[in-house]
């Protein structure tokens, strides 16, 4: 790779430092399960992106990291290079031919380490460059079919290997235990005089939680709890089933995910449920709502919604009513949940509801800078100083707005936009929907 | 080999080899591709109908939206300009559409002489413009490679040897002509194994895109 | 006797001076010369000796003589090159047999070295040239023995220009050009089926004052053939605004518009018919409403039909066939692709499967 055109964010995974490692495996054997997990992901739809490119470039300019920057290594397309290299050489119609008179070279480890930082540091799967890229290439799913070959051959970035070592060991990244849930729910419980029903045998609705909320946001499940009583729904919580968050997915780690997955599944099996609402966090609804029948192998016999997807629907249906909240608002579209995950109306009528003044940001909800913190991208440290640089697009996006408060429906971004707040010293903190609709519930008569 | 018999190799024997390349590598390519595993999507759709999605973004996509327009939309613009004097060049000179009715039985009213000269002028400037773009951006000189380069080449060599043939340039009609015929051979040789299959590709992917997508409700 | 010069053989035979002048322009016209250049032909005319034609007929049809001998305009120049240079031409002598042999013997001893030869009709080669004899001779050897003593050699008609009929596919006689046996003597190309006559007159009217012209890579004089029939045509405007007759008798035909469709050669063809045309100027197939066949291009016969348009492919291939041909080979070739990368994608499945016992060893 050469050089970068501007300077590189201190420790932001550059060229120049080494990438992660994990495990002990030699080089080739790293090599041969990369390829391996690569060719498995070479289907019709990956070929036909990978075929379609006519490295035309315009993804660069859909993307934060170019934007910022202006290196050229942050163009999207750019970012699965070997990725594109394996399949030409591999399973493209073409490929006997790329082999026999070398026209791509095999790919080598030394490049896939290369690659880390482009593939996990610098890609949040935000989705805008798929919205430029006039043939439509969907690079994102590129970027996380890539992830799995990188996390087979232990070349995950160290920090976010760590969390996703941990949800496979104890069933949470952040150490969100099955204990440590049901404690911080007795105590929530307790604490806010509310009822949180946990482990009943049957309910209409499994509720789920981004362990996130649970370590750093508990307050998020005091308002999930109040608002599902308010709108007097058969609901329970499931200890053997509530981590939303997939960081298997992240990472790359097919069989984690499909674990991760699973237990949600079956949780929301076992209690009968009709809905299983998933929560504020924007990966975890596209790994439950959009890949979750897949993993399950057939569609699932419950409806899986986004949290703003439920109250929007309890609005519509009067179960839940709302005090006014005039004030003046920006709601921050979580990449996973609108622009991927296409919850663009619910929201808009929850402040509809509020009767908020929803200042829209100068993009549509479609086109949305992302926080900056999707994909994983958050818990890489080395990548934090390249964060901020894009976090200052979405902090100018969200003072150009004009409003006086920020609100989102992605626990993740929430994390960011604490992150940077912090950083730049900002005086805008980002707000839960879930938690302002909780703490506008009209009595009940 | 002189201006004549040149000709005569290229809308014979030649042309007969483009084509059949040409038959034989789309089909290939797009075979080789769509014949590849596609696990089936069994989310629930937010929308029953997507593929109407698809549809939608096959055109829509031919356009970008407001957001990117401050930073694509030059270029987007100088591509078109190629693209739409090149397909005006192509589609609506008479000796073309002569081509194109003797290998499909489809005919349709030629546009004056002059009409294409201009188009195709426009379509080279554009096409010169476009390849200092990709020589001068620090992106797409990460991004290029031969197929880029050889197909930029495939594409204007027919180009502005038409234009030569057309204003009488070089010292030999048929030569220039026969050169023009030959270019035009390569390029529909060519189309297939490079970047140029797009012309087919660019449907499939964007349907695909908008499918995915569409289903959900998500931003196309 | 050859030692008279053209303007006194005239002066004898009871020609004016006005009537020289009179051809001299005419000619001088049809060249295209410069004022000046007409000037010096007209006096380089007066004092230039008569010149000796010698005229072979080969595998030829006669058209091209007619053409010559049918001609009105220039009637004068026409009546110099037959009646006064011509000193051998078995079609139009009245000499036959052992009587014309002999005379063609003389009026070559006579002239050796100095005549211009005239060669209509392409030459067979093989069988010792046994498809083409005259007098008990091959055409080859003839020809062969008559250059040896020409100044340089005309080849008039596409015939002996380019091979012309006998030429065309499958070249059943194995018929070559004058040009493929005279290689020690210049050679003149005037190429059309017939030319024109004005042309060949032209032609030699320029060499015996001039001498030898300017030719194109065909060996074609560049005052006749420069210029494609499609430059000088005056329905190339039709062509520019797009105006195509598209059968002989539409509306497109009857407004005169171009026949580029209907298989006109005019861009590829270099001759004179546009500015010169035919039949003392009366009109040239274009204008008759026929497209040109590009009868002076080399291989005119084989060019995929006369009525087929320029740009189309020629050769006479199964479209269908070839393009369904190959579509299904590059199914079966693209299935087969799919099919290895499939089974590529099953092996590194069962790989991985048993592979996945053996974790990544953490250190």
């Amino acid at each position: 790779m050469s050089t970068t055109t501007l300077d590189t964010p201190a420790g932001s995974g550059g060229t120049a430092s080494a990438p992660d490692r994990q495990g002990t495996l030699s080089d080739p054997e790293r090599l041969q399960r990369a390829m391996a997990s690569f060719v498995l992901d070479f289907g019709a739809t990956a070929a036909l992106y990978m075929e379609s490119c006519v490295h035309c470039g315009q993804c660069a300019e859909a993307c934060h990291y170019y934007v910022q920057t202006g290196d050229p290594k942050y163009t999207p397309i750019w970012k699965i290079e070997p990725f594109k290299q394996a399949y030409k050489r591999q399973i493209g119609p073409f490929s006997a031919f790329y082999r026999l008179f070398h026209l791509k070279r095999p790919v080598t480890t030394d490049e896939l380490g290369k690659w880390q930082e482009l593939i996990y540091d610098s890609c949040t799967l935000c989705g805008r460059c798929t919205l430029v890229c006039p043939m439509g290439i969907d690079i994102p799913s590129l970027v996380a079919a890539a992830r799995h070959g990188m996390e087979a051959a232990g070349l995950t970035p160290h920090d976010l290997w760590e969390p996703t070592d941990r949800a496979e060991r104890e069933g949470s990244p952040l150490g969100a235990t099955r204990q440590v849930l049901k404690e911080r729910i007795a105590w929530l419980a307790d604490e806010n005089s509310v009822k949180i029903p946990l482990d009943l045998e049957q309910a209409d609705i499994l509720v789920t939680i981004s362990s996130v909320e649970i370590m750093k946001y508990p307050q998020a499940i005091v308002a999930l709890a109040r608002i599902m009583n308010h709108v007097r729904a058969s609901w329970t919580f499931r200890s053997d089933g509530y981590e939303a968050t997939n960081f298997s997915m992240l990472s790359g780690d097919k069989k984690g995910q499909r674990n991760a997955t699973m237990l949600l599944i079956n949780a929301a099996l076992a209690v009968q449920a009709k809905i299983v609402i998933l929560p504020e966090c924007g990966h975890a609804y596209q790994a439950f709502r959009w890949t979750g029948a897949n993993i399950y192998g057939k569609p699932l016999p419950f409806r899986a919604l986004h949290i703003s997807e439920f109250l929007a629907e309890e609005i519509r249906a009067n179960r839940l009513t709302l005090k006014s909240d005039p004030r003046s608002m920006t709601f921050h579209d979580p990449c996973q949940v609108a622009r991927r995950g296409g919850v663009f109306e619910a929201p808009r009528v929850i402040f509809r509801a509020l009767g908020a003044q929803l200042h829209e940001m100068s993009s549509t909800p479609a086109a949305n800078w992302c926080c900056g913190g999707g994909g994983g991208v958050v818990t890489i440290h080395r990548a934090d100083s390249l964060r901020h640089r894009v976090f200052h697009l979405k902090m100018q996006q969200v003072e150009d707005t004009g409003a006086d408060i920020l609100v989102s429906s992605c626990s993740n971004c929430r994390l960011t936009f604490d992150d940077g707040q912090a950083f730049f010293h900002w005086d805008k903190t980002a707000h839960s929907l879930l938690e302002l609709v909780a703490d506008n519930l009209a009595e009940r008569h | 080999m002189n201006g004549a018999s040149l000709l005569d190799f290229a809308r014979g024997p030649g042309f007969e080899v483009a084509v059949a390349m040409l038959a034989f590598g789309v089909v290939w390519r797009l075979v080789g591709i769509l014949a590849l595993r596609r696990p089936v999507d069994h989310s629930e759709p937010r929308t029953g109908w997507g593929w109407v999605g698809g549809l939608r973004l096959v055109f829509s996509r031919s356009w970008p939206r407001r957001e990117f327009r401050e930073r694509v939309l030059h270029w987007d613009i100088i591509s078109y300009l190629f693209h739409i004097g090149y397909a005006v060049a192509i589609l609506g000179y008479v000796p073309h559409i002569l081509v194109i009715r003797n290998l499909t039985g489809l005919r349709w009213p030629g546009l004056p002489g002059g009409v294409i000269a201009f188009f195709a002028g426009i379509s080279a400037a554009a096409l010169l413009a476009l390849l200092g773009h990709r020589m001068s951006s620090p992106v797409l000189r990460r991004l290029s490679n031969f197929d880029d380069y050889f197909s930029w080449l495939a594409v204007f060599a027919p180009l502005v040897t038409g234009l030569m043939a057309y204003y009488n340039m070089g010292d030999s009609y048929q030569l220039v002509l026969g050169l023009h015929v030959l270019f035009g051979d390569l390029l529909l040789a060519w189309l297939p194994f490079g970047k140029i299959m797009h012309v087919i590709l660019f449907a499939f992917s964007r349907a695909t895109t908008g499918t995915v997508y569409g289903r959900r409700g998500a931003a196309l | 006797m050859a030692d008279e010069t053209i303007a006194e053989v005239l002066e004898k035979r009871g020609f004016t001076r006005r009537a020289f002048l009179q051809l001299c322009a005419t000619v001088t016209a049809a060249l295209a010369l410069s004022p000046a250049d007409a000037a010096e032909m007209t006096r380089r005319l007066q004092s230039a000796p008569r010149p000796t034609v010698i005229y072979l007929s080969y595998q030829e049809c006669t058209g091209c003589l007619e053409s010559l001998t049918r001609s009105f305009s220039p009637g004068l120049a026409s009546l110099i090159f037959n009646d006064i240079s011509l000193a051998f031409n078995d079609t139009l002598q009245a000499a036959a047999g052992e009587a014309a042999e002999s005379a063609k013997d003389t009026a070559m001893k006579k002239a050796w070295g100095k005549y211009l030869l005239i060669v209509d009709g392409s030459v067979p080669l093989p069988q010792n040239g046994a498809y083409c004899t005259v007098a008990g001779r091959s055409a080859i050897s003839d020809l062969k023995h008559a250059a040896g003593g020409a100044a340089a050699v005309v080849a008039v008609g596409t015939c002996a220009a380019f091979g012309g009929l006998p030429y065309a596919s499958p070249n059943p006689t194995g018929a070559v050009p004058v040009s493929d046996i005279v290689r020690d003597r210049p050679v003149i190309n005037v190429s059309g089926c017939p030319p024109i006559a004005e042309v060949i007159t032209g032609v030699i009217m320029y060499y015996t004052t001039f001498g030898l012209p300017a030719l194109d890579r065909l060996r074609r004089p560049t005052n006749f053939y420069g210029n494609s029939i499609h430059d000088r045509c005056y329905r190339r405007p039709f062509y520019d605004r797009g105006l195509f007759a598209k059968t002989f008798d539409d509306e497109g035909a009857r407004q005169g518009w171009c026949l580029f469709e209907l298989g006109c050669k005019g861009p590829v063809t270099h001759n004179a018919c546009p500015t010169m045309k035919w039949n003392g100027g009366t009109s040239f197939p274009i204008e008759s409403g026929h497209p040109c066949l590009g009868c002076s291009e080399p291989g005119f016969w084989d060019k995929g039909g006369f009525y087929r348009p320029l740009s189309v492919p020629t050769g006479h291939w199964s479209r269908a066939g070839v393009i369904g041909g190959a579509a299904a080979a590059g199914a079966v070739t693209g299935l087969a692709v799919a099919a290895v990368a499939r089974s590529r994608q099953d092996r590194a499945q069962k790989n991985r499967q048993s592979g996945t016992d053996k974790k990544n060893p953490k250190p």
